[in-house]
């Protein structure tokens, strides 16, 4: 699955090498801070992740895990804190380079965000066509091998609203990749999809990932299935990251909450 | 409520929204000063709203016409000086009216669309999900459409101008007995060339007016449906202030 084969040969060695220190920082956020009205959403969080991780964000409905991923996509502006991304300081850029810096992260919407006036194939194709620089028959073959990633090889002459949730979430995912982004933020990949193909979505996060060397942030609730996509987790909780690690260690931990989160989510299955 | 504190409210409130507009249309023509907009997306606006509108920009201005012919029909049947029918009535359409409800018919169309359709993309993520794709909202939705909207209605207030003095044409005809080539001699002879012109430059700001105020409300939804809704309302209600002060200044200017 990783392009290490250590990994494959010891599973168990497999979180540690996650966090191997050489790999140079892809996303370091500290301090970060955000108030709606008087509702404070983001408290001071601090979070790093390094090139090729794949990192499992969990927490409970509400508790910032969108607002945090927007942010870090410069989608909005927090009240305190730094961020710094794929080398740049994501505050000190203008508009005009924030752009530029987009064009190397995808981004996953927890609500589709398709545009609804395109076809789906048209979708898909729009971050390439913008980009420019490829011919059309290569747009064509790119986007079909996208959407046949995604399980979904017959709908790219369908309309948004002629698909349900869960395929909307699909091609939402094959065009946030159309461009072989560096890092992906996916905010709740499978929510709405069945065991199956939220299966079969996680082991596609971690297949392009290999592949592409990308580094992930997953968003999700679903911490059975996510699992063997992630190396390690972050918990929001309240607002505050209540803590970050691996599996095990969230298992070996003693405060109650953490125990309580991983074991309700593990119960579930 | 406290009056005072409910008239400071109002003021913040329209201050508010005048900064915005202003703010959008500097945007706006910084965009496009800078050759900075998206050329697909402007053929694609320049069809849509030109399509959209031109039956119901065509209908008002012969109606506005006729109006104009029927209104001033008494008197001159009265004193038989069907000459001045041609100057009176093109002299309102072309300078006055025609613009202005031309302009109102507009706003209404194309306007208060523009803002739902901004403001549907806005509340359902689009907008972002544009941002998110390295891609600028202002080159791809907003400066096309605010050069859609300026060309087309100028072309549809130039169009319609035309249009309603047929429409004068045919009532002094069909109507009042005045022959329609007495009615056009009216016109051609009273040295219009300068209120079609005024006219026109009413279209241009206009255009230039309604749609950044459309753009405004609909980039700036925020609450689902009922957001959208609200915006459309107030796009509806800025435009045609919008139309009135531009008409009034642009009337004195030329006067
Ligand atoms: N645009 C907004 N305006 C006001 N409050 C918001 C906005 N977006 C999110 N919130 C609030 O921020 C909190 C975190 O939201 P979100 O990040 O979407 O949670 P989740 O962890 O479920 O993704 C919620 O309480 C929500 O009400
Ligand atoms: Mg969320």
């Amino acid at each position: 699955m990783r392009d290490d084969p250590m990994a494959h040969a010891l599973p168990w060695l497999k979180p540690a090498l996650g966090r191997l220190p050489e790999k140079p920082v892809v996303l370091r956020v500290s301090g970060l801070t955000k108030w709606f009205g008087d509702v404070c959403v983001l408290d001071r969080v601090d979070f790093e992740m390094r090139e090729g991780e794949v990192v499992g964000l969990i927490g409970p409905g509400g508790a910032g895990k969108t607002v945090f991923v927007k942010i870090c996509c410069g989608l909005m502006d927090p009240d305190g804190g730094q961020i710094e991304i794929l080398g740049e300081n994501l505050l000190e850029l203008k508009e005009k380079q924030r752009q530029r810096l987009r064009e190397r992260i995808g981004l996953v919407f927890q609500n589709y965000a398709l545009f609804d006036f395109m076809t789906v194939g048209d979708n898909v194709a729009f971050p390439m066509k913008q980009r420019g620089g490829a011919t059309l028959a290569e747009i064509e073959a790119k986007v079909q091998e996208r959407l046949t990633e995604v399980d979904l090889p017959k709908v790219r002459h369908l309309m948004p609203n002629e698909l349900s949730g869960g395929m909307k979430k699909r091609v939402g995912l094959a065009r946030a990749n159309i461009n072989d982004p560096e890092l992906i933020f996916f905010d709740d990949p499978t929510a709405g999809l069945d065991p199956v193909t939220s299966s079969k979505i996680f082991n596609l996060i971690r297949k392009t990932q290999a592949h592409r060397n990308s580094t992930c942030l997953v968003i999700s609730h679903d911490i059975d299935r996510m699992r063997p996509a992630c190396d390690r987790y972050i918990l929001l909780y309240e607002a505050r990251v209540h803590f970050a690690g691996t599996e095990a260690e969230a298992m070996a931990a003693t405060d109650p909450i953490v125990r309580e989160f991983f074991r309700k989510e593990a119960g579930l299955k | 409520m406290n009056p005072i504190a409910a008239v400071g409210r109002m003021f913040l409130s329209v201050s508010d929204t005048v900064g915005g507009i202003t703010l959008t249309l500097a945007r706006i023509l910084r965009a496009a000063s800078r050759l900075r907009f998206d050329r697909d997306e402007t053929w694609l606006n320049l069809y849509k709203v030109g399509v959209k509108s031109y039956p119901i920009v065509i209908m008002t201005a012969i109606f506005t016409g006729a109006i104009m012919v029927i209104q001033s029909g008494q008197y001159v049947k009265q004193t038989g000086a069907t000459g001045l029918l041609g100057w009176g009535a093109g002299y309102a359409v072309l300078a006055e009216v025609g613009p202005v409800l031309i302009g109102l018919m507009f706003s209404g169309r194309v306007g208060a669309n523009n803002t739902a359709e901004l403001g549907t993309m806005k509340v359902t993520e689009q907008i972002d999900a544009l941002r998110a794709l390295a891609i600028d909202p202002m080159q791809h939705l907003v400066v096309p459409r605010f050069l859609a909207m300026v060309v087309m209605l100028l072309l549809l207030t130039a169009l319609g101008d035309l249009f309603a003095l047929v429409g004068g044409a045919l009532t002094s005809q069909f109507i009042l007995d005045v022959d329609w080539r007495v009615f056009f001699n009216g016109v051609f002879n009273s040295q219009l060339l300068d209120e079609y012109l005024v006219g026109l430059t009413k279209g241009v700001t206009f255009g230039a007016s309604i749609s950044v105020v459309s753009c405004f409300y609909g980039l700036g939804v925020s609450g689902g449906a009922a957001g959208v809704g609200r915006a459309v309302n107030n796009c509806v209600v800025t435009s045609a202030i919008g139309i009135f002060v531009w008409d009034y200044i642009i009337t004195y200017l030329a006067n």
